[in-house]
C-alpha cells in the first residue's frame, strides 16, 4: 500500500474518532464542543416573530446565522440533523435588563481630606465611564440559569450608583467566546444616593435629582467648551473630566438613558428629568403604569417590563375568618395584587411597546409569570414580542435578533409544547448557534398526583446536602416531617457569622410531582438573606439550584440517609 | 435649511410642554352661613356663591341654578386653613448632605398618595408649605401645596401661582450635622452664618460670570467660553434678586436679629422666620425687617435652644405688628391647627380676627399668596372650611373641607380607607419611626425629642 494512502487512512480514522467524541460530547449542556456548525431542526412548529407560525418547517443553521426556515429546504450533508417533529421553535428570548454573570466594581479609597458635601463623583456613585463589560463573568451559573429558561441575549446592567456605567449586550453562548455584541450601548440610571453613606452628597432622591441635573447640564457646557477649544485660538483649555467625557454619547442623544424606576412616581420624577435636558429615555422596571400611560406615550419613553410579580399572599385568603375591616383591607390587596398582574396587559392595550427584563426576578419564575399575565389580559402574540423582537428594537439590535428570519443570529428556543402551554418544557436552547440540550421530564402521573398517593414522593426524612458555592464547597443537613397535607422543615449550613451550623426553619416547602422547592432566611452580616431551593425528587437523591437573588445560584445535591443519633 | 430649523424648534417647543393636568375647579353655593371673612369682618345669614373654583358672591338671597347648594344654617365658614410649616406629602425631607443644598426641590419629591393629605384635609387645612429639613444653613426650595387630594399626579397638588420659597435653618440642627457629625463648617452659630455670607458671595460672583459671558456671546464672532452651571448658586443669587421668599427655622433671638442683618446687608427683604420661639425679645425687628415670623402655640422644651418660650408668644408679636402665623410641622398638629390658634387667644387674649388670621390670611402673606388666598373675599380662590360651631370653640369640629370649589373632605362622607394605594402584599403596612431619613434625629438626640410627635412627620 502507498505509504501516504496509509497515512491518509490513519488521519481519516482519528478524524472518525474525534468526530464520534464531539457527537457523545453533544448532550454536554455546557455547549462547549459542537460537532459541526450546521444544524437542522427538521419538521417543527416554527414561530418566526409574534404571530407569525409555520407547521412541519425546518430552520437550518450555520456557524451562528439562520441559513434557512421554511417547508421546502435541502438539508446539507454535513448538518447534524434533529428531528423536531412534535417540537416548537421560537426566538431565543432577549432579557433587556439582566445581572447575571455582573460582578462587583471595586469600591474607591476614601481620600485623605474627603468631604461629604462634596465627594469625588466615584463615591457619589456617578461612575459614567465604567463599562459593564469589565466585570463580566462569562462563565457565571447565572448565565446557565437565564438560557435554561430560554434567554439567549441580554443586555447587562452595571452595578452601581445613581449613574453607574454603561450597559453592554451580550450572546448567552459559547464560553470561549467573549460573546459581547455591543458595548456602551447605555448609560444605567437610578434614584440612589451616595454607595454606602447617606451621609455622603447626594443621600436621598431630593439630592440625585438636582445632581442628576447639573452632571447634564455641565456635560453640555463641557462639550461646548470643548468644541470651541477645537476650532478657535485664544481660548482657556478646557478641563477634561471624565465624567463629562463619559456622558456626551448621552447628551449627543447617540445612546438611551436606562432609568431604573420602581413605581408611577419615580416614572413621573424619570420623565420630568428628561422633559427638562430631552435625553433618549427608557424606563427600566417599574409598576402603577396605569397611572402614567398618557405621560410615557407623550414622552416616547421606552419601557422595559420586570418580570418580576408579587407573591401571591391573598387571593387565597379565607376572608369569612376575617374581621369586617381586615376583609375590607384585604380586598384592597387584592385588588391591588391583580393591578400588578394586570401591568403588561395595560401597556399593550395603551400600544406602548415594551420588552421584559429578569431585573428582580428569578429564572425559574418565567413561563409561570408569563402565564399569570396572559390569564391577566396580555395577549400571546405581546407577550412573545416583548420577550424578543420589542426588546431587540429597544436595544437596536433588531437587525440581527428578535426574530427567527434568513441571516439573522442563531438564536432559538426548542419547547415541547406551544410557548404558554402549561406543560411546555425547554428541550434545547440556540444561543449563537450553539446547542444546549435541557432534560425533559416525562408527563406527570396524573391520576397519582391527584390522589395523592401513588405519586407523591416521600421526601419526609433526614437528608444530607453538599453545594457548590464561589465561596467554596458547603454542606449540611434537611429535616423533613410531614404534617397533615403539609410539610416542616429544618435546614443546616455553614454558619455565616462563624464556625460550626446554622439552622433555619425551611419555608414554603412544596412539592408538585417530583418538583421540591422551599426557601430559608439566613442572618449574614446584619442583614436577612433569602436562599430559595428547589430541585428534582429522584427515589433517594435531589439535584437541584439554591439561590440567593442577588448573588446567584449554585448546584445542590441532596442524598437521603436513614437517621443516626 | 431654515425650515428644518423651524420644524426642530416647533418639535422642541411640544416636547416642552407639560402634560396639561387639568386642574379640577368645582361650583357651590353655601347658604346661611355665619361667615368669617377674616378680612371683611363676620357676616351673620349669608351665602357664598362659588363659581369655577372662584369666590363669586358674598351676599345674601344668592342663587344659582345647576349647581350644588349646601344649607350652612348655624354653621361656621372660614377660608381654608394654610399650614406655613409643614412636611406632608414628601418622600423626602432633609438632603442633610451639605451645609447648602439650595439646588433640591421639594416639588421632586411629592408623594400624592401621603393619607396626610387627607387629615389636613379634615383638620380644615387646604394650603400647606412643604417645606425642606432644617439639616442645612441653607436648604432646599420648598414647595407650596393645595390639598386636592385624590390624583396620583404631584402636579396637581402645586399650587402654581404660589411664590417660590426656600429653606434656611439657624442653631443646633445644622452645627449638630455638619459641624459634630460630619466635621465641618458649620461647627458653631459662628460658623453658621459664616456659612450664609459665603454662599451669598459666591452666588454674586457666579451671577456676574454668567452676565459677562452673555453680554460677550453678543458681540459678532465672539467664542466665550461658558461658565459651569450651577443651580445652588443660581437659586441663592435669586435670593439675592427677591424672586425667592426665605423661611428660616430659628429659636434664639440673637441668631434671628443676626440673619436680619445680614439680610439687611445683602438688600434681602423676602424673610419670614419659622418657630421663633424667642422672638418676642425681638419683636419690633421682625416687624421692621421681615415678612413676619410663624410659630408653635405651646411647644418647646425637646432640646436645649429651645427651652426660652412663652405661650404669649404670638400674641406679643402679633400685638408688636409682627405678621404671626401659628404652623403645625407635624402631621399631627396639622389636623387642628384651629386649636393652636385657639390657645394663642387663651393665653395673649386677641380678638377672633387676630386669632383666625394666625392660622389663614397672615400665613397666605408670608407665602406670598395673600391675593390668591387666606380670607372670604369676591374674587380669591374658593378654599373654604365649612364648621359645625366657631372654629375657635373647644367643640369645633371641621364639617366640609373645599379647595378651589372642590369638596375634598365631608364628615358625612368619610369611609374608613381613604388611602389612595395599597401595597399588593401586605395588609398591615410598615410604620417607621423615622420615615424620613432625618440626619437631626440621631441616637440620643431621639430621646430629647416629644415621642408622640416623632411618630409623624417630625422636622422642627
Amino acid at each position: 500500500m502507498n505509504p501516504k494512502i496509509q497515512v491518509f487512512k490513519h488521519v481519516l480514522v482519528l478524524a472518525l474518532f474525534l468526530s464520534f467524541q464531539n457527537i457523545k460530547a453533544q448532550s454536554d449542556p455546557s455547549g462547549e464542543k459542537r460537532v459541526t456548525g450546521t444544524i437542522a431542526f427538521k419538521n417543527a412548529t416554527i414561530t418566526t416573530s409574534p404571530g407569525k407560525t409555520i407547521p412541519n418547517s425546518t430552520v437550518l443553521i450555520k456557524n451562528g446565522l439562520i441559513e434557512a426556515i421554511g417547508t421546502n429546504i435541502t438539508i446539507p450533508k454535513e448538518a447534524q440533523v434533529i428531528l423536531a417533529d412534535s417540537l416548537f421553535i421560537y426566538p431565543g428570548f432577549i432579557d433587556g435588563a439582566s445581572s447575571a454573570g455582573v460582578g462587583k466594581f471595586a469600591d474607591p479609597e476614601k481620600p485623605a481630606n474627603f468631604n461629604p458635601a462634596n465627594p469625588p463623583d466615584e463615591m457619589a456613585g456617578i461612575t459614567p465611564w465604567r463599562n459593564v463589560i469589565d466585570v463580566f463573568d462569562n462563565k457565571n451559573n447565572q448565565i446557565n440559569d437565564w438560557r435554561k429558561s430560554g434567554f439567549t441575549i441580554a443586555q447587562l446592567i452595571p452595578d452601581g450608583g445613581m449613574i453607574s456605567g454603561k450597559t453592554a449586550v451580550v450572546v448567552f453562548g459559547n464560553q470561549s467566546s467573549t460573546n459581547i455584541l455591543s458595548q456602551n450601548s447605555a448609560l444605567s440610571v437610578k434614584f440612589q444616593g451616595a454607595r454606602g453613606s447617606s451621609r455622603v452628597y447626594p443621600g436621598t432622591p431630593l439630592g440625585v435629582m438636582a445632581k442628576f441635573r447639573d452632571v447634564y447640564k455641565n456635560t453640555e457646557l463641557a462639550s461646548r467648551h470643548s468644541k470651541l477649544f477645537a476650532s478657535n485660538s485664544g481660548l482657556n483649555r478646557p478641563e477634561i473630566n471624565k465624567t463629562y467625557e463619559a456622558l456626551y454619547p448621552v447628551v449627543d442623544k447617540n445612546i438611551p438613558v436606562l432609568f431604573e424606576v420602581s413605581d408611577d412616581i419615580e416614572i413621573r420624577r424619570a420623565l420630568s428629568l428628561q422633559k427638562e435636558n430631552g435625553f433618549r429615555l427608557v424606563l427600566l422596571g417599574g409598576s402603577n403604569f396605569e397611572k402614567v400611560i398618557n405621560e410615557i406615550k407623550s414622552s416616547n419613553a421606552q419601557v422595559l417590563l420586570s418580570l418580576k410579580l408579587p407573591d401571591d399572599k391573598v387571593t387565597k385568603a379565607k376572608m369569612e375568618e376575617l374581621s369586617e375591616e381586615m376583609q375590607a383591607r384585604t380586598k384592597r390587596i387584592q385588588e391591588a395584587y391583580q393591578s400588578q398582574l394586570k401591568q403588561a396587559s395595560y401597556l399593550e392595550s395603551a400600544g406602548i411597546p415594551f420588552g421584559f427584563t429578569s431585573s428582580g426576578s428569578k429564572s425559574g419564575d418565567t413561563f409561570k409569570n408569563l402565564r399569570l399575565m396572559v390569564e391577566n389580559g396580555l395577549s400571546e402574540n405581546a407577550a412573545l414580542a416583548a420577550l424578543t423582537i420589542n426588546t431587540a428594537t429597544i436595544l437596536g439590535i433588531q437587525k440581527y435578533a428578535g426574530t427567527l428570519e434568513k441571516g439573522k443570529l442563531a438564536n432559538m428556543i426548542i419547547l415541547t409544547a406551544p410557548l404558554l402551554d402549561e406543560e411546555t418544557q425547554i428541550k434545547h436552547v440556540v444561543a449563537d448557534g450553539y446547542i444546549f440540550d435541557y432534560e425533559v421530564k416525562a408527563k406527570k402521573n396524573g391520576n397519582g398526583d391527584k390522589n395523592g398517593n401513588n405519586g407523591a414522593m416521600a421526601i419526609d426524612g433526614f437528608w444530607e446536602y453538599t453545594s457548590d458555592t464561589p465561596a467554596g464547597s458547603s454542606s449540611g443537613t434537611l429535616e423533613i416531617k410531614k404534617e397533615g397535607d403539609s410539610f416542616k422543615g429544618t435546614i443546616t449550613y455553614d454558619n455565616p457569622g462563624g464556625s460550626g451550623k446554622a439552622s433555619s426553619e425551611m419555608k414554603n416547602i412544596t412539592l408538585s410531582g417530583s418538583n421540591l422547592s422551599f426557601s430559608f432566611d439566613v442572618a449574614a452580616g446584619g442583614m436577612s438573606l433569602v436562599v430559595n431551593v428547589s430541585g428534582e425528587v429522584n427515589g433517594d437523591r435531589l439535584t437541584g439550584n439554591l439561590s440567593l437573588s442577588e448573588y446567584g445560584s449554585f448546584p445542590m445535591n441532596a442524598t437521603k440517609k436513614p437517621k443516626s443519633f | 435649511m431654515k425650515k428644518i430649523i423651524y420644524i426642530i424648534a416647533a418639535a422642541m417647543v411640544m416636547g416642552w410642554n407639560p402634560a396639561n393636568s387639568q386642574t379640577q375647579k368645582g361650583s357651590v353655593l353655601i347658604k346661611n352661613a355665619t361667615v368669617l371673612t377674616v378680612t371683611k369682618g363676620t357676616l351673620e345669614d349669608t351665602d357664598v356663591l362659588v363659581e369655577n373654583g372662584i369666590i363669586k358672591k358674598i351676599g345674601k338671597g344668592l342663587t344659582s341654578s345647576n349647581i350644588t347648594t349646601i344649607d350652612a344654617k348655624g354653621k361656621y365658614l372660614m377660608p381654608g386653613i394654610i399650614d406655613a410649616h409643614s412636611h406632608v406629602a414628601l418622600d423626602a425631607v432633609n438632603e442633610g448632605t451639605a451645609p447648602i443644598t439650595s439646588e433640591v426641590r421639594m416639588a421632586d419629591v411629592i408623594d400624592p398618595y401621603d393619607i396626610g393629605l387627607y387629615r389636613a384635609l379634615a383638620g380644615g387645612v387646604t394650603v400647606s408649605h412643604a417645606m425642606h429639613g432644617s439639616a442645612n444653613a441653607i436648604g432646599g426650595q420648598n414647595i407650596t401645596l393645595k390639598h386636592r387630594y385624590g390624583s396620583g399626579n404631584p402636579d396637581d397638588l402645586i399650587m402654581k401661582d404660589a411664590a417660590r420659597t426656600i429653606k434656611f435653618a439657624l442653631g443646633e440642627n445644622p452645627t449638630r450635622v455638619h459641624g459634630r457629625g460630619n466635621g465641618i463648617q458649620p461647627r458653631s452659630r459662628m460658623g453658621v452664618e459664616a456659612v450664609i455670607r459665603n454662599g451669598f458671595n459666591e452666588a454674586i460672583q457666579y451671577k456676574k460670570s454668567w452676565e459677562d459671558y452673555n453680554n460677550a456671546l453678543k458681540v459678532k464672532g465672539a467664542t466665550p467660553v461658558p461658565p459651569k452651571f450651577s443651580e445652588r448658586l443660581q437659586t441663592l443669587s435669586e435670593i439675592l434678586d427677591g424672586k425667592i421668599i426665605i423661611h428660616c427655622h430659628s429659636y434664639r433671638a440673637d441668631e434671628i436679629y443676626m440673619l436680619i442683618n445680614v439680610c439687611r446687608e445683602f438688600g434681602i427683604t423676602n424673610i419670614v422666620f419659622s418657630h421663633v420661639n424667642e422672638g418676642f425679645k425681638v419683636a419690633p425687628e421682625l416687624a421692621a425687617y421681615t415678612m413676619g415670623a410663624s410659630v408653635f402655640a405651646d411647644w418647646w422644651a425637646y432640646k436645649f435652644e429651645v427651652y426660652y418660650s412663652t405661650a404669649y408668644n404670638a400674641a406679643i408679636l402679633t400685638q408688636n405688628g409682627v405678621i404671626t402665623s401659628i404652623n403645625s410641622d407635624s402631621g399631627e398638629l396639622i389636623r387642628h391647627l384651629y386649636h393652636e390658634a385657639g390657645k394663642a387667644q387663651r393665653y395673649g387674649e386677641l380678638t377672633d380676627e387676630q386669632t383666625l388670621a394666625l392660622i389663614t390670611i397672615n400665613p397666605a402673606k408670608q407665602l406670598g399668596i395673600a391675593d390668591k388666598v387666606g380670607s372670604i373675599e369676591e374674587g380669591k380662590q374658593a378654599d373654604l372650611v365649612i364648621f359645625n360651631d366657631h372654629p375657635l370653640s373647644v367643640y369645633a369640629i371641621p364639617q366640609m373641607t373645599f379647595v378651589d370649589g372642590v369638596k375634598y373632605f365631608d364628615i358625612n362622607e368619610d369611609p374608613n380607607d381613604m388611602r389612595l394605594r395599597v401595597s399588593a402584599t401586605e395588609s398591615i403596612e410598615p410604620i417607621f419611626l423615622k420615615e424620613h431619613d432625618h440626619k437631626c434625629m440621631h441616637g440620643v438626640d431621639f430621646f430629647f425629642t416629644n415621642f408622640g410627635r416623632s411618630l409623624f412627620d417630625h422636622e422642627h
